[in-house]
């Protein structure tokens, strides 16, 4: 248990997104608030469809969105 | 906390109750030495109907709370609440459901080999029902562990 191989960079993409609220992004793919926190705080690793309507929200490719193994964040 | 930890929650307080419940029962009946199979089967009854009703009650209260707390934070006459159940929780209770199976087979398994020992029936039926209750129990602690520490 706790922090997942997957990394991602959702708290970064939400604030070049006009800070973006965990809400509005949670309401946006169709989740909880509780679980675009868990996803930050990398304590849950998405589905690959959850995966894609992110990085649909976003605009942005998927691999910009996560990647797997320790990696470097923008 | 989530619409759905706090159901989980109130399971598992519903369930300690219960628990709490039995316990009392039984010691009752083993002290004013009334315990026979027709008591248990009557104990099992109330545990079932007692089950039931607190479930519905607590998932009612919950509603009624959540709104409460929801209106007194922002102020919002008819407040929403977030009670969809998302991937997460679907996951988070699969989870939760396997680990009460597996342990209620392992309960009932020991409550077998009490008979298979040359304890009576009754001691069998007895156990049987604490078992479900115990394995619920371990199970909703289960869910609420994932919740709190990710998986």
């Amino acid at each position: 248990m706790g922090k997942t191989q997957i990394k991602n960079n959702i708290r970064t993409l939400r604030f070049f997104h006009d800070e973006m609220t965990q809400q509005a992004l949670a309401e946006k793919v169709g989740v909880t608030r509780q679980t675009i926190i868990a996803l930050e705080q990398e304590k849950y690793s998405p589905s690959l469809e959850l995966a894609f309507r992110i990085a649909l929200a976003f605009d942005e490719p998927l691999t910009s969105v996560f990647s797997y193994g320790p990696s470097r964040r923008f | 906390m989530s619409f759905q930890q706090k159901n989980v929650t109130v399971s598992l307080v519903n369930f300690l109750l219960i628990l709490g419940f039995y316990l009392i029962r039984v010691t009752q009946l083993i002290r004013t030495e009334s315990f026979t199979l027709d008591k248990i089967i009557w104990v099992w009854i109330s545990i079932a109907v007692i089950a039931v009703v607190v479930t519905i009650i607590g998932t009612i209260l919950t509603h009624i709370i959540s709104a409460i707390i929801e209106f007194v934070k922002t102020g919002n006459e008819d407040p929403k609440i977030e009670d969809i159940e998302d991937e997460r929780d679907q996951l988070i209770n699969l989870k939760g459901t396997r680990v009460t199976y597996t342990m209620y087979s392992l309960f009932v398994f020991l409550a077998m080999l009490t008979y298979a020992f040359g304890q009576p029936a009754l001691v069998m039926f007895t156990l049987l029902i604490l078992c479900g209750v115990l394995a619920q129990i371990v199970g909703d602690i289960y869910r609420l562990n994932l919740y709190r520490r990710g998986f």
